[in-house]
């Protein structure tokens, strides 16, 4: 009686077996978990688990390269983010340049750059030893474009030349310790970033334009459009050549402002200064007219 | 690093010495090192280029050698015998050893740069891998160990080795593949297949589990191989229901055929 009782409650509490979900419910479950279970299942209630040992033994040596892999992504893009942050910061600065501050505004750039080595590319450089140079590439070269963007765009401001992707990299190279090679950045961010900077440039011109520094702006018209005749012939052989499509896009756009920038100057002379601003609406940087 | 990535000082001794020489008024002494900077650039793409138009042609090559072991091993749909499909498919091996015997030279010509290059090979070797993993399965019953693969291919490790997310990602497309076999081998009287797959497939399964994975491309193809699980489930259930499978006994008892 009771037998048949515990067996009558036990078959309102068992859940339905339903088709295809008995063994499976388990199996299904948190797909997502990412904590190690052993299944264990009618089917492989009998089977000896020397077949899955050498499967357990070898599948825990791919997590621990996986586990090894991602962590080491995430320290590169942290790393690359910071790199990324502190050289745009250096962009802004440079921005602020004019006749009277350059020496000082260039000498500040110059230091927060050499920090952004010492304090943000270092924490690179240990991490890209061996293959992983190429491995991890896409985790970190958003960081080092950005980062050529502003020496790039420091380098002009101070010299009138382009910093050359060897400068660059000698200026890298005492910062590691003699144990790891140092970090030395490859053609294809080293382009990808001079590709931006070119944007920069545009805005820098613009902004040298309405302070009156027409010939700041006509030199960097001319080296602008210099890089991009060069790019132009290159672009289409690179690894990211169709990211570097879209820059080329963009960089003939900037070359084009610059110059109706100073098309724009040229033609209207010296009417065109005091009034800057008021009546081209392509100006973003709105600056207040003269007051005579 | 590489030194075919790094331009060395002299260039810029060059740039003091070729300024004497410009012709066009609108040059100034800084574009002439610009030019010549990018004209190394150019010869540098040039080479890269080639090297991967080499690496592109081999991996195509290696492509149809997988496609070849591929349409041998689709006979095992057909319910030929295990051991002529795999005679047949294995013939393959043998050539894509040699292909990555190839690729492998080719790329130590840039050493360092198997990942620079990685992308070239990656979806082809995902597949060998899988067809691999699927002869293994059908020769031994037991899942190709990521060692193993990487013997089979005659790829060593420190050199140009087999990498271990393309071996994972192999071994889901296998799965991918398992459904269907369970299927036609059920149709073709082989009712013991869908216990043994399934217990297969729950294992590998479980392996997985223990991979900590970021939301990723792998984790996408790992997430796929549970749907594989439950439809192996459901031939295994209706063998099981109808009493065609004898359980968890091999011997002999197969060839009794359908009820009638």
């Amino acid at each position: 009686m009771f037998k048949s009782s515990a067996i009558h409650r036990l078959c309102l509490m068992a859940p339905k077996p339903q088709r295809s979900r008995h063994f499976g419910e388990t199996a299904l479950l948190g797909t997502a978990t990412k904590k190690p279970r052993t299944l264990t299942t009618d089917a492989t209630a009998s089977a000896a688990d020397s077949d899955s040992n050498p499967m357990k033994d070898a599948f825990s040596k791919y997590a621990a390269y996986l586990n090894d892999l991602n962590e080491k992504r995430e320290r590169v893009v942290k790393a690359s983010r910071d790199v990324t942050m502190n050289s745009k910061k250096v962009i802004f600065q440079v921005h602020r340049i004019s006749k009277n501050n350059k020496e000082e505004v260039l000498e500040k750039a110059e230091k927060d750059l050499a920090a952004v080595v010492d304090q943000y590319i270092s924490r690179l450089v240990k991490e890209l030893q061996g293959t992983d140079f190429w491995k991890l590439r896409r985790a970190y070269s958003p960081g080092v474009q950005e980062y050529v963007e502003a020496a790039t765009l420091c380098n002009f401001c101070k010299t009138g030349a382009l910093l050359n992707l060897d400068q660059i990299n000698a200026s890298l190279r005492p910062l590691s310790d003699p144990s790891v090679e140092p970090l030395q950045i490859n053609v294809l961010d080293y382009l990808l970033g001079l590709a931006d900077l070119t944007g920069e440039l545009m805005r820098l011109a613009i902004g040298r334009i309405s302070d009156g520094e027409l010939e700041f702006a006509q030199k960097i018209c001319s080296f602008v459009r210099e890089i991009h005749r060069e790019l132009m012939l290159i672009a289409p052989k690179m690894d990211d050549a169709s990211d570097m499509k879209t820059k080329m896009d963009v960089m003939l756009q900037s070359v084009m402002k610059i110059e109706n920038a100073c098309f724009s100057v040229h033609v209207r002379g010296s009417e065109y200064i005091p009034f800057l601003g008021s009546e081209d609406t392509n100006f973003s940087l709105l600056g207040v007219p003269e007051i005579e | 690093m590489d030194s075919s990535l790094q331009f060395s000082a002299s260039m810029l001794t060059s740039k003091h010495t070729s300024m004497a020489t410009q012709d066009s008024v609108s040059h100034s002494p800084h574009s002439s090192a610009l030019e010549k900077q990018f004209q190394d650039f150019r010869h540098h793409f040039d080479d890269s280029g080639c090297l991967r138009e080499r690496i592109r042609s081999v991996a195509s090559e290696i492509e149809s050698a997988a496609r070849l072991m591929h349409s041998s091993l689709l006979l095992i749909h057909q319910s030929r015998p295990v051991t002529e499909v795999l005679e047949k498919a294995k013939g393959q091996i043998g050539v894509l050893k040699e292909l990555y015997g190839k690729l492998a030279e080719i790329t130590w010509e840039c050493p360092g740069h198997y990942y620079r290059y990685h992308g070239d090979w990656r979806g082809k070797t995902q597949n060998v891998v899988w067809l691999l993993a699927f002869m293994h399965w059908l020769e031994t019953e037991s899942l190709l160990l990521h060692a193993e693969a990487e013997e089979k291919l005659g790829l060593k490790p420190l050199e140009f080795g087999l990498d271990i997310e393309d071996y994972l990602i192999g071994i889901c497309f296998m799965s991918n593949d398992l459904p269907r076999y369970v299927v036609n081998q059920v149709t073709a009287g082989n009712y013991d297949c869908p216990r043994k797959v399934l217990k297969f497939l729950t294992d590998v399964n479980a392996a997985f589990r223990m991979l900590n994975l970021r939301n990723d491309f792998l984790h996408k193809k790992f997430d796929g191989m549970r749907f594989d699980l439950r439809r192996v489930e459901e031939v295994h259930y209706d063998v099981k229901i109808r009493g065609l499978s004898m359980n968890g006994n091999s011997t002999g008892e197969q060839g009794d055929g359908p009820r009638s």
